[in-house]
């Protein structure tokens, strides 16, 4: 390729990049639908539901505002769920009663009910468990594989998913400790 | 959106399973490619996996120095396999820098090592947009084309799939213009993988423009700017290599003959002064023909290095005319006036018109390794960085070539 060749093709490139960049903003204005939308996705609005626990009590994540929730999608099968558990345990009992909430949701539509809740009363946890008995919620929260892990913010915002085993004891404990701030 | 493959009953994170799959393919093709250009693969896939190693532990060394409070409940967590807890940006830079830390200390030849890695590159990239487009990251503007996808409660730009597609255009045309990883095609080192960073950053500034998170910089978001400054750069890269005027390129340049040397030798080096400047001439070397070991002739051949300005093409052609002029038929190889064989230009690695430079010849042969030892004793092999040493440690012919004796005063009495 002669040089002229070359040239002419650079600078037509570098005027018409140049001038993409610059119309960016006018073609294509940041479009800030996070807060209304809901989605199971980091800076959408978590969706809201209502649940049942075990005993027949309704819960709804929209109780919780103003605090920070763990939305925690598990089963009784589910061996990675098993071996998170008892870290998130301590991360609730350590962070409680600063505000945090756990809501340990059952997939009950595709798990024992009966082997649920004699796994989760015999591990002695004390955070919420809650059961999705006709699987709504999973359809909603996308749930592809469990465990599934929803950290939403105080202002209800999704600050995190996590599929399996990410969401350890030491994780959920960095993200905590951002939300709410370095404590002595 | 396919956040997890289901393979029977296995179940598999779609993100990371693509990445570790483009990584695996990327990796598979630059160990191709480097066989074909004659770059040190070994060392190249060696400098890899360090910086890849180095580059996991810095990634999740950075995460536990931002968040320390990690590790108050049990140490041990330092070690846990959990992806999450990982600082990709402090990773890639530390894990890149120590890759090349590496491979300067091996004296891995720069740019005909990066073009090696070329298709790594760009299947790296590939990866990423892919994976995003998997888990739903880097989501697009709402739209109301007809190919927008459903995605977070909205129909949405594919952006990840624009940036796909060109991609794929790009890689398709590498695949036809290298001839399927044979060589970079081009006859400058440096100038494939120059092209693709320019490439890379195009399409980055044209797609980021429907994304809908931006980071932004005053008015404008930092990734298009990123994009532009790599645009840049690839441009700018492959303009110095190519068309700066280079006055002085060195060129390592294989003289034989096995009729009439005294004579022919001599005229062949009075002429190639004619154009170009003399930087060292090595004594002359005897030894027997290789092409035929029954034949009683004998060939006499010297290294010398050169100073040019001409390009590697123009060059050839005034070689060829030495030859003609000295009396050369071409397909005669039973007597050879004169043959001048460029054996290095500048430190480039390419095929051109069915010819590979670094010459083959110089890791086979003693009658080319044994002056050019002589001429450079520090020489390294532009393309695989190996010293001369090592190259004649290495030579596979001892067998067939007959020992090659130094002419004291250049020529035998």
């Amino acid at each position: 390729m002669s040089k002229k060749i070359f040239t002419i093709i650079v600078v037509s490139v570098v005027l018409l990049s140049l001038s993409w960049i610059i119309v960016t903003p006018t073609l294509f204005p940041i479009v800030q639908a996070k807060t209304d939308t809901a989605a199971v996705h980091k800076g959408f609005q978590a969706p809201d539901f209502t649940l049942q626990t075990p005993d027949g009590q309704s819960i709804s994540l929209s109780d919780y505002e103003g605090r920070p929730v763990l939305v925690f999608l598990w089963a009784s099968w589910c061996s990675i769920c098993k071996r998170t558990m008892p870290g998130l345990q301590s991360i609730y009992e350590e962070f409680a009663p600063e505000g945090f909430e756990l809501l340990a949701i059952n997939t009950s539509f595709q798990d024992s009910l009966t082997n649920a809740i004699s796994y989760f009363e015999s591990q002695g946890y004390t955070y919420t468990m809650l059961l999705d008995q006709d699987g709504s919620l999973s359809r909603d929260y996308q749930l592809h594989a469990v465990p599934l892990s929803v950290l939403v913010g105080p202002e209800g915002e999704v600050i995190d998913v996590i599929i399996g085993s990410g969401m350890s004891e030491a994780y959920l404990r960095a993200k905590l400790t951002d939300i709410y701030g370095e404590r002595d | 959106m396919f956040p997890m493959i289901n393979i029977g009953p296995l179940s598999i994170q779609a993100a990371g399973f693509i990445l570790i799959a483009s990584l695996f393919i990327g990796l598979w093709t630059t160990t191709y490619f480097s066989k074909n250009l004659g770059t040190n693969g070994n060392l190249i896939e060696n400098s890899i996996l360090l910086g890849l190693i180095a580059g996991l532990i810095t990634a999740r060394v950075g995460f536990i120095l931002q968040n320390p409070s990690a590790l108050a409940g049990n140490l041990l967590a330092m070690f846990s396999l959990t992806p999450s807890m990982l600082n990709p940006s402090f990773g890639i830079f530390v894990g890149s820098l120590t890759a090349f830390i590496f491979a300067q200390k091996k004296h891995l030849p720069l740019w005909p090592s990066l073009d090696t890695l070329t298709p790594l590159f760009i299947f790296l990239f590939a990866g990423k947009h892919l994976s995003n487009f998997a888990i739903g990251n880097g989501y697009g503007l709402p739209t109301e084309f007809p190919w927008g996808i459903q995605l977070w409660n909205e129909t949405r730009h594919p952006v990840n799939l624009y940036a796909l597609i060109l991609v794929a255009i790009y890689l398709l045309w590498m695949i036809i213009h290298t001839k399927v990883f044979k060589t970079t095609g081009f006859l400058r080192s440096g100038t494939l993988l120059n092209l693709s960073l320019g490439v890379v950053g195009l399409i980055t500034l044209l797609t980021r423009a429907f994304v809908a998170e931006k980071s932004l910089i005053g008015r404008f978001d930092i990734w298009q700017l990123l994009g532009f400054t790599l645009l840049m750069l690839g441009i700018a890269l492959i303009y110095k290599k190519r068309y700066q005027v280079h006055k002085h390129i060195p060129v390592f340049i294989s003289v034989g003959s096995n009729h009439n040397h005294e004579r022919n030798l001599t005229e062949a080096i009075k002429k190639l002064k004619d154009f170009s400047k003399l930087r060292g001439i090595s004594h002359t070397y005897k030894s027997k023909d290789v092409q035929k070991e029954s034949d009683p002739t004998f060939f006499y051949n010297k290294v010398i290095e050169i100073d040019t300005s001409l390009s590697y093409n123009e060059l050839r052609s005034r070689l060829k005319s030495i030859e003609v002029d000295l009396g050369r038929e071409p397909g005669n190889k039973v007597q050879v006036p004169i043959d001048l064989d460029i054996l290095t230009y500048d430190n480039d690695a390419f095929f051109n018109q069915g010819k590979q430079i670094p010459d083959p010849n110089l890791i086979k042969y003693n009658y080319i390794a044994i002056p050019l030892k002589e001429l450079a004793p520090d020489f390294r092999h532009p393309a695989s960085g190996i010293s001369i040493e090592d190259i004649i440690d290495q030579l596979t012919d001892n067998q067939k070539i007959q020992i090659l004796k130094e002419v004291e005063n250049g020529f035998e009495a």
